[in-house]
């Protein structure tokens, strides 16, 4: 599923160079649920960047799906993160002017799906993260947990490889939190690949697998031996 | 993403953006609307204009003499001449016209008097002028040839002079300088002039039309003022304008005595003033049009730098460099051709005001409404590629980033 060999990448500010990742190498196999942890500025989020095409690594392979995105161009890229990759924010990223539909419908508009297919296929999503009731609703008339539904329903609407989320609880209460935890669970037992960047270990216990690390290297990759269950009573 | 959705997203960017939109089209609404008013006003000028040269015979040569004052007795024109220009084989019709000098001609039945001009013309005169008759018939040949007392009277000196207007076989007397004669009407014709009779009132002269012959004899004169000349070709006109002259000079034994004046000169002369004027106007009223265009991409700049987020995060779901520079080139466009079609419109309505003041038709031609809206989307896509290119090159981390 996902490859990473010798993976550098450095950062040029000014004159001084910073190394944000070094020679990082990592496996992620079909079906696995992955917590990347770590303080701030130790990495993890540049790594999510080059995992979700955003960023390119300055040395070393990517491969996703035995292809070696280290050598795509930006088209291809884009092409990448649009059928493969599923994003999940912190900030959650909905478009303000869209509904909730409108919004989960946005990366098949880019794959070039019809319009009915779009609409199928996005209430089928919306349906999964338990928000069809909320399709006509705008992103500000939705709580957080809500909207982060949503933008999980539209991480999710291309049928990715990946769901990469970057500390998707981030900006939610507990309660919200465990919802959200409950539904990546969910999604994961349904066959999803996840990897979620988090720093909280009370989130990151939901996961498989917690991989760390400090100021750009991987000090420890473990499994989690008793997953907490979110409980997501209606899930 | 395809071209339907750019579309639809562009729309509703710009209706959630009502007020800046608007101000942001409104450079382009006042430039097409500026220009297509005034074009519109001055083809509709110069189809007037056309229309009034029409009515007085387009192609129609004048042939008089050059210099009336230098002139020997041998050079001036005579009834005979019109025989001489009837052989050229391209003249088609021709009419000596002669108006009795003395200026003014009294009526004196059956009461009331009009200031009048008695012209002298003959059976051609119908083919060469745009006159219409009400009631009665033209001049024919023999009212010449008999120098008959016949005349045709307009409308308004009818309804002056017997308060009805088919006075045709009634007498009215024509006072002359050497004296009153009776004249049967023959015809009553349309009022050409009506606008300009009713204001200027019996200021205005009626005209009456005779046969030359009857004319000529009653001044004791036998020469003509003028040549009406129409010719089969209007295209050759000059050339037959050139012939005719020196056939009137080979027979007066003259050099350099006539002179031609063709109406459709003018006419082209005319229109050629007041095309050069539409131009001028329209290419300041273009500049504000360049104004507008600029103002558009100012807006396209800050929509880019507003919307710098939505970017990354439409990056981020796959859109490729192209689809963004799509969605922000179709939202310039949109927003041109939309300022297009309201100033198109607006110069229109502009266009009739104006018109209904000037008392002319204003004309659009489907020609300038595609070329107004093909220069609002050349002025779209040129103030939408800068602002696009810049969306489109975007770090996508970066956009994401931004606040």
């Amino acid at each position: 599923m996902i490859k990473i060999e010798a993976l550098h990448k450095t950062y040029k500010n000014g004159k001084i160079e910073v190394a944000a990742l070094k020679n990082i190498s990592l496996k992620v196999i079909p079906k696995e649920f992955v917590a990347i942890m770590g303080a701030s500025g130790s990495g993890k989020s540049t790594l999510m960047n080059i995992l979700g095409c955003l960023d390119r690594s300055t040395s070393g392979k990517y491969y996703l799906d035995k292809v070696d995105i280290s050598s795509l161009e930006d088209n291809d890229l884009a092409a990448i993160r649009n059928i493969k990759i599923g994003f999940v924010f912190q900030a959650f990223n909905l478009l303000p002017k869209l509904t909730a539909l409108e919004n989960v419908e946005l990366p098949m508009i880019y794959a070039g799906a019809k319009h009915k297919e779009r609409k199928e296929k996005a209430m089928l999503a919306l349906e999964r993260v338990g928000l069809a009731d909320r399709i006509d609703h705008r992103p500000n008339e939705l709580s957080g947990g809500q909207k982060q539904r949503v933008a999980i329903a539209r991480a999710l609407v291309n049928s990715p490889s990946i769901l990469l989320a970057d500390e998707p609880t981030g900006n939610l209460d507990s309660k919200s939190s465990k919802e959200i935890m409950g539904i990546f669970q969910k999604l994961n037992e349904e066959g999803v690949t996840i990897v979620m960047v988090t720093h909280e270990m009370d989130v990151a216990e939901h996961t498989k697998r917690i991989v760390t690390f400090k100021d750009g290297e991987i000090i420890s990759d473990k499994a989690v031996l008793t997953t907490i269950k979110a409980g997501g009573n209606e899930l | 993403m395809n071209l339907t959705e750019s579309i639809k997203s562009a729309f509703r960017n710009l209706l959630a953006n009502k007020m800046r939109s608007f101000l942001a089209m409104l450079g382009i609404i006042i430039g097409i609307g500026s220009v297509i008013m005034i074009t519109s006003v001055g083809a509709g000028s110069q189809s007037a204009i056309t229309a009034d040269f029409d009515k007085l015979g387009v192609g129609m040569l004048t042939i008089q003499m050059k210099n009336p004052n230098k002139a020997k007795t041998r050079d001036f024109l005579t009834l005979d001449d019109t025989e001489l220009i009837r052989k050229h084989p391209e003249v088609e019709n021709v009419c000596p016209y002669f108006q009795g000098w003395g200026a003014s001609v009294k009526l004196k039945n059956p009461k009331e008097e009009k200031e009048s001009l008695i012209n002298g013309i003959n059976e051609d005169f119908r083919f060469l002028s745009s006159q219409e008759l009400l009631y009665g018939r033209h001049i024919i040949e023999s009212d010449g040839k008999t120098k008959s007392k016949v005349v045709i009277i307009d409308e308004v000196l009818a309804q002056k002079v017997f308060a009805r207007k088919d006075v045709v076989g009634e007498t009215i007397a024509v006072t002359l300088w050497r004296g009153t004669y009776d004249f049967t009407i023959i015809g009553v014709s349309k009022n050409a002039n009506a606008a300009l009779e009713s204001m200027m009132g019996d200021q205005m002269p009626s005209m009456l039309y005779a046969p030359i012959e009857t004319v000529n004899d009653m001044y004791r004169y036998d020469y003509v003022d003028y040549f009406y000349v129409t010719t089969k070709d209007a295209s050759s006109a000059d050339q037959t304008a050139l012939e005719l002259t020196k056939m009137l000079e080979t027979k007066h034994r003259n050099e350099d005595a006539y002179f031609v004046k063709n109406a459709a000169q003018d006419l082209e002369m005319v229109n050629n003033i007041l095309g050069i004027i539409t131009g001028f106007i329209s290419f300041v009223a273009g500049i504000s049009l360049l104004v507008g265009g600029v103002g558009v991409m100012n807006i396209m700049l800050v929509t880019v730098t507003e919307r710098t987020r939505e970017i990354g995060i439409r990056k981020s779901l796959g859109a490729k460099n192209k689809d963004i520079r799509q969605q922000f080139l179709i939202e310039a466009v949109i927003l041109t051709i939309i300022g297009g079609v309201i100033g198109i419109t607006l110069g229109f309505l502009g266009g009739i005001g104006i018109g209904s003041a000037m008392k002319i038709t204003p004309k659009i031609s489907s020609l300038s409404i595609i070329v107004t809206v093909g220069v609002s989307t050349i002025i779209g896509i040129i103030a939408g590629v800068y602002p696009a290119n810049k969306a489109a090159k975007l770090d996508p981390i970066e956009a994401l980033r931004y606040e």
